[in-house]
């Protein structure tokens, strides 16, 4: 059985969900679907010459941060309905705040912010368990639930789970020609919002005025093999790079719908941003207006794109690039990049964090964005591609990255 | 079995840096049962008849009727005893010298208590102290009575120091119940309304003779409904707060800030005493220290504890938000039962002010009664209110003072000031 309000395991005959304290068997009233995942998704099959997507059954990953029994606050204990038995202060549930670190490369924060009551955003990260800091592949998604609908925390973590479920299948290959692994790998992406999709609307209510949608952004992290001169045999979908060491490159892939953000920052150079928002600022950017003034305009953040069951579009732009230089692969919400939206000012919050390990680094940033002022949910994901060890060269001593992207629709 | 809800309504948000929330938080009880058959003790009941020499041969007459009529509604088995009282107090019945107090209805008690009560006769003054510590002496020699209620009945001024009655009160308060009741228009209505509220009972004229009867009966068989012996309003507040005031307001308004006991170091209890199947609302308000916009917390737990069993619970919150639209809705109950509340203290204060003939700020504050009881669709404090002043304009709250009013009117409208009404849906 799980919690109507979060989505979370309930134990048998509990009366309170111990992660959020909604009443079980009440509070939200309605139709309210099963959140756990059975969402049939696709798979790639690597046999096949053309990749045809199969249904397996994704199992649903159980967000892990511990059980909060302890006042953040006072030190007090937290009762049952989630409130401090001593200071009152509602704890932090695992829905408002929790993270993610499937891999030592890997990891991701995702929290309430200051200013709103609930944590709509929602994070799915996933590293293949033999993943080393050299060799890792790795799936994050990033979903922002749109904060005028009812179930939009239920909805956007199961749509971002489902994605992320599609995502960690290893990529296709398709006819083994560049030009058909691309085709197949924006089919994975593509497959990937579409099974977010169902799983959005697989919890919203059928009654919903209002039905739960999000924002969608993912990206996959798989390492090229082989030494430079015999990549462009061994790996025919990446060419070869010059001057890099072998084993030192990764491909990256992503995909976006809404105006949840990818951004690449290789270590001592300057930062890009590698999706471009569905949104009225991206509109009126496109028209000519400067982009500062594009973001302040006042409808700036509506989406023009969006999951959900009153969705006008769900296939995602999709692109890559493969990356030769240690750097840091973010995947945010816009409860971030409000505050630091130029590639530059968060290279600036990465460099005074001054951690290369990603979970810090994650909430270092997260506290950057709530000390702002916190307007927003903040989720932030990184993965570090760093085959040298876990350090971030100092600015001086670094060269420019070796980009090579190529943009999708 | 006894079984008791708790819901709580409140407006929780809180504008950057509000610190006061206010709740109203309903319980309701069902499955009750009989008073004396679902607890661990037996219930016992005690009729107080005043018998002083102002009780004129009509009033005794009527006052003798309903006390026979009360004992009717007493189910066998219950220990019950009769008080008659004028300058001191006298058992009537049954007719001891030592040891228990009080006997158990069946039959023959009845009878015999009918005939006690049918030969008392009226003579001396009013120390109404006096009867208050019988009763209490009367309860306490039958130990196995847990449940306690008494009915009393004077008809004149209590002829004693108010401190000599005050501190017969408190050796009444927490121990037994007791409604009571005026005959005809010479007691005083803020004397007899402090021995009832602190004995978590009801006050209320009875202007005739000829209707003490009913009255009596409906007191007797409410009492003898409340299965539920004894219940405690706990409320938990953070620390750092304060609980600014803790009232019922429905069915009657009646402040229980003062009767708060320590539970423990964030948890006070206040009395609510025995429950039959209904609903009573509490109006709670606690003050917090301010916390960060898009902050929660819980502001208060209030629970209903029979024993030390908790039967339901409401939790109070306050969640601080920029956005005006939220905070500054005022919950519909806050406002209604703060207008009631306002309405029985303004009605207390008119009377008063008129008894001491400043005419201009009785017609204010009665003015400003009728406006609220107006407002809040309390429609019997308004027709009472009708029967005091002339009103012109019950929206403005303009009134003028009547010529001639009937002393009972007045009394009548000073008994029912806290009766409370419930939001109209």
């Amino acid at each position: 059985m799980t919690c109507a309000g979060c989505g979370a395991t309930l134990e048998v005959g509990a009366l309170f969900c111990e992660n959020c304290g909604t009443k079980v068997g009440g509070a939200l009233g309605g139709a309210v679907a099963p959140t756990t995942l059975d969402v049939p998704v696709t798979a790639t099959d690597e046999d096949s010459p053309i990749s045809v997507p199969t249904a397996i059954n994704a199992k649903a990953v159980v967000v892990s941060a511990p059980q909060t029994k302890t006042c953040t606050e006072c030190g007090g204990t937290v009762g049952a309905e989630g409130y401090c038995d001593q200071c009152g202060t509602k704890a932090a549930t695992e829905r408002d705040h929790f993270r993610e670190h499937p891999a030592p490369w890997l990891a991701g924060v995702c929290d309430r912010g200051i200013v709103h009551s609930r944590n709509e955003d929602a994070m799915a990260l996933w590293a293949d368990p033999a993943s080393t800091a050299t060799t890792g592949r790795g799936v994050l998604v990033v979903c922002d639930g749109v904060s005028s609908s009812k179930d939009s925390h239920v909805a956007s973590l199961a749509g971002a789970r489902a994605a992320r479920d599609v995502l960690r299948a290893p990529m296709p290959k398709g006819l083994g020609v560049p030009e058909s692994i691309e085709g197949a790998a924006i089919k994975v992406f593509v497959s990937a919002a579409a099974a977010a999709n169902t799983a959005v609307m697989a919890n919203t209510a059928p009654s919903s005025e209002s039905p739960a949608s999000c924002t969608f952004v993912a990206a996959t992290v798989d390492p090229v093999a082989g030494p430079v001169g015999a990549s462009a045999a061994a790996d025919p979908d990446v060419g070869p790079v010059a001057g890099a060491a072998p084993d030192s490159r990764w491909q990256i892939r992503y995909a976006v719908i809404g105006d949840s953000r990818a951004y690449w920052l290789p270590d001592g150079a300057e930062g890009v941003q590698l999706t471009t928002d569905d949104s009225m600022a991206q509109m009126l950017i496109a028209g000519g207006t400067p982009k500062a003034e594009a973001e302040a305009a006042p409808q700036a953040h509506a989406i023009t794109k969006w999951l959900g069951r009153d969705s006008p579009d769900i296939v995602p732009v999709v692109g890559a690039l493969v990356v030769d230089q240690p750097g840091w692969l973010l995947l945010c919400s816009d409860g971030l990049w409000n505050y630091a939206s130029e590639p530059a000012a968060i290279v600036a919050q990465v460099t005074s964090a001054a951690t290369t390990e990603p979970e810090a680094l994650a909430l270092a940033l997260v506290d950057f964005a709530k000390a702002s002022g916190g307007h927003d949910n903040i989720t932030v994901a990184f993965a570090r591609l760093d085959r040298a060890g876990l350090e971030i060269a100092a600015p001086d001593a670094a060269g420019s990255a070796d980009e090579e992207r190529e943009g999708h629709g | 079995m006894a079984e008791f809800t708790a819901s709580v309504y409140q407006n929780e948000f809180l504008a950057d840096g509000g610190t006061d929330v206010q709740a109203i938080v309903s319980i309701t009880c069902s499955g009750a049962g009989t008073a004396g058959q679902t607890s661990g003790g037996d219930a016992g009941e005690i009729i107080v008849i005043d018998t002083s020499g102002s009780m004129g041969r009509e009033t005794m007459e009527g006052a003798k009727h309903a006390a026979i009529t009360a004992l009717g509604e007493i189910v066998d088995g219950t220990w019950f005893a009769i008080i008659s009282g004028n300058g001191a107090a006298f058992l009537a019945y049954p007719p001891v010298r030592s040891g228990p107090g009080m006997v158990q209805m069946d039959s023959r008690t009845r009878a015999e208590a009918s005939r006690a009560i049918g030969n008392l006769t009226s003579a001396g003054g009013t120390v109404i102290s006096t009867w208050l510590d019988l009763t209490g002496t009367l309860f306490a020699s039958v130990p196995q009575v847990t449940q306690r209620h008494a009915l009393i009945l004077t008809d004149g001024e209590n002829n004693e120091p108010a401190e000599v009655l005050d501190a017969a009160i408190a050796r009444a308060t927490g121990y037994y119940q007791a409604d009571c009741r005026g005959a005809g228009t010479d007691w005083k209505v803020s004397e007899i309304r402090r021995i009832s509220q602190a004995l978590l009972g009801t006050v209320d004229i009875i202007p005739e003779p000829a209707q003490m009867k009913e009255q009596f009966q409906a007191i007797m068989r409410e009492s003898m409904s409340r299965g539920v012996a004894d219940a405690q309003l706990r409320v938990w507040s953070p620390q750092g707060a304060k609980v600014n005031f803790v009232r019922q307001v429905l069915p009657s308004v009646d402040e229980l800030t003062d009767r708060r006991v320590v539970v423990n170091d964030l948890t006070g209890g206040y009395p609510t005493g025995a429950w039959s199947d209904e609903s009573r609302d509490y109006h709670v308000s606690v003050r917090l220290p301010a916390k960060a916009v898009g902050q929660e917390q819980l502001a208060a737990r209030v629970q209903l504890v029979v024993g030390e069993e908790v039967k339901a619970q409401g939790l109070v919150k306050a969640k601080w938000s920029n956005d005006s639209n939220l905070t500054a809705r005022i919950d519909a109950q806050v406002a209604h039962y703060t207008g009631q509340t306002e309405l029985a203290q303004v009605i207390q204060e008119g009377l008063a002010a008129k008894a001491a003939g400043q005419e201009e700020l009785a017609t204010t504050k009665l003015g400003r009664a009728v406006q609220l009881a107006a407002e809040t669709g309390n429609d019997e404090a308004t027709s009472k209110l009708r029967k005091v002043v002339e009103v012109e304009n019950a929206e403005a709250g303009t009134v003028r003072l009547k010529k001639a009013v009937a002393k009972a009117d007045e009394m009548a409208l000073d008994t029912a000031s806290t009766k409370t009404t419930r939001v109209r849906k």
